[in-house]
């Protein structure tokens, strides 16, 4: 047996059990009438309805199907809301009889510290090709950027400020690709958009404030913004740059396949990441973004033990010692503070509802 | 005696091997369930005539059929890249089937379907090129371009993609 069968094997037994032998004969006998239903009819009406009835299970719906009195959760207003804590975008809604998905409800979201939420429907959150498009926030959580369909660009909003800048380089739509990547400075002055990670099409940085842009090379993958440097992280070789906003650094070279970066420490040379081979066993490698050397591996002690949760990233470092890393249990979303000397780990934040949906955090370079 | 006693004793013995087919092709549970239910309303109404002959072939390539059907249809997001809400132990295998599932819902939904066929079910080409109604050449070129995208979209997955066994399928 190839590795990759015994990959997908493992994907497969986690298929659920079904018991569809009742409900396929039923659904054949419902078919059958509304067959005779329609020859007996014959008419456009009745026509129309049964090709809704065996529309695809993902067709979009039309928005106007959702009852918007709903949803109570109002738009983002204009001017100043207070920091954000966390984006999400909404899932369709998947409804039986007749089977389809109703995406029509699919926008992002964004909830302040302060626990509020607001639909922030300005953002466009698919392309017309159904390409996702993200949105970032800055580590701070006052700057929120997202893709305007309308102005064909990015729009940066201050939600402390209450102001709004529309960056003048346009990007078009169509240049939003599979895997898109969006990455935020804590000015909001700067953006990095990868039209396509893990792909060699390269990246854009983009000055929102004078409208000036640079490529960013597309071997690279953006990991954060912060004082005036991008990180930048090239898989598999694997090497990090330090790129500053104006251009100029170069790459440095870990001996090791690392993954899950987060942003520079407080001290300004220091990050931490998965080794590959040690991401099952939970150690995080602190490495030397200056030397390309390893400082030491910490074993994380405090996760929960459980079946069926996974470490799904690192994030900002929340002081000079601890590093957030995210961790997705099967109920929920949770971020905790990892002391990167002795690996003990402690709760700091948790993302309740919203499992499985896109998950945008500030500072995180998001897709 | 019900004249579907021989489609319910068929999809009672059947129905979970055809359903992980479903779920490697979708990725989501869900999703799974209803391609699978469909398919099987459809096959519940041409019982009598499939019988006789190989019924779980026909059910796979209709599977299969749906599935890419589906998918050409306008879709609001790539399906199936959560995360498996159950069995995900810490090791390099669940590890390997978080960053697979990721990849796979990046794929063409004909590539997805050849690895699947290809290299999960243990089809030949020819029963691959049956399922998908191509030719046994476009099998082997969409086996090597979505291992190749596979390679792409998650270097991690070397260890499992540069299999000797597998190149020689590909090549």
């Amino acid at each position: 047996m190839t590795r990759l069968r015994e990959a997908l094997d493992g994907i497969a037994a986690e298929a659920p059990l079904v018991n569809l032998a009742d409900v396929a004969v039923a659904g054949h006998r419902r078919r059958r009438r509304a067959t005779a239903v329609l020859a007996a009819a014959a008419t456009v009406a009745v026509v129309g309805a049964a090709s809704i009835a065996v529309a695809p299970p993902w067709q979009r719906a039309d928005r106007t199907a959702t009852p918007q009195g709903v949803d109570t959760v109002p738009d983002l207003p204009d001017g100043a809301v207070g920091p954000i804590a966390y984006a999400f975008q909404t899932p369709c809604e998947k409804q039986r009889n007749p089977v389809r998905i109703d995406c029509g409800t699919v926008e992002w979201r964004v909830v302040t510290r302060s626990g509020r939420t607001y639909r922030v429907p300005q953002a466009l959150f698919s392309t017309a090709k159904d390409h996702k498009v993200p949105v970032a926030i800055s580590r701070d959580g006052r700057m929120l950027a997202y893709y305007s369909r309308q102005a064909q660009a990015h729009v940066v909003r201050d939600l402390v400020g209450g102001t709004q800048a529309t960056s003048p380089v346009t990007v078009k739509e169509e240049r939003i690709s599979m895997g898109s990547t969006l990455a935020l400075s804590d000015d909001g002055r700067y953006l990095i958009f990868d039209p396509r990670e893990g792909t060699k099409d390269p990246g854009l940085l983009i000055d929102v404030r004078t409208g000036k842009s640079r490529p960013v090379d597309g071997n690279y993958e953006v990991v954060s913004i912060k004082g005036g440097v991008a990180v930048l992280v090239r898989y598999v070789k694997t090497d990090l740059w330090r790129m500053p906003v104006t251009g100029g650094g170069r790459p440095v070279r870990f001996d090791g396949k690392f993954i899950m970066f987060s942003e520079i420490a407080p001290d300004g040379r220091t990050v931490a990441a998965f080794e590959f081979s040690d991401y099952a066993k939970r150690r995080l490698t602190v490495l030397d973004a200056k030397s390309g050397q390893p400082l030491r591996k910490v074993p994380i002690r405090g996760l929960p033990a459980g079946r069926g949760g996974a470490v799904m990233g690192t994030a900002l470092w929340t002081s000079g010692s601890e590093v957030a890393v995210v961790y997705q249990s099967r109920d929920d979303v949770r971020t905790y503070a990892v002391n990167v000397k002795t690996g003990q780990a402690h709760q700091v934040a948790r993302y309740p509802g919203v499992l499985h949906m896109r998950l945008v955090l500030p500072g995180v370079a998001s897709q | 005696m019900d004249r579907h006693d021989d489609f319910r004793e068929f999809v009672l013995a059947r129905q979970q091997v055809l359903m992980r087919t479903a779920y490697l092709l979708t990725g989501d549970a869900h999703l799974a369930e209803d391609l699978l239910q469909s398919v099987l309303i459809k096959v519940a109404g041409k019982w009598p005539k499939l019988s006789g002959g190989n019924p779980e072939a026909y059910v796979r390539k209709a599977l299969v059929n749906q599935y890419i059907s589906w998918k050409r249809r306008p879709r609001p997001e790539v399906l199936g890249t959560e995360l498996p809400e159950r069995g995900a132990s810490h090791d390099d295998a669940a590890l390997h089937r978080i960053v697979l599932r990721q990849a796979l819902a990046r794929l063409a939904p004909r590539q997805r379907a050849v690895i699947v066929l290809r290299f999960w079910e243990d089809l030949t080409e020819a029963q691959t090129a049956e399922a998908l109604g191509c030719s046994p050449g476009t099998v082997k070129s969409q086996a090597h371009h979505a291992l190749a995208r596979l390679r792409a979209f998650a270097p991690e997955l070397a260890c499992l993609l540069n299999d000797s066994e597998m190149e020689e399928v590909a090549r």
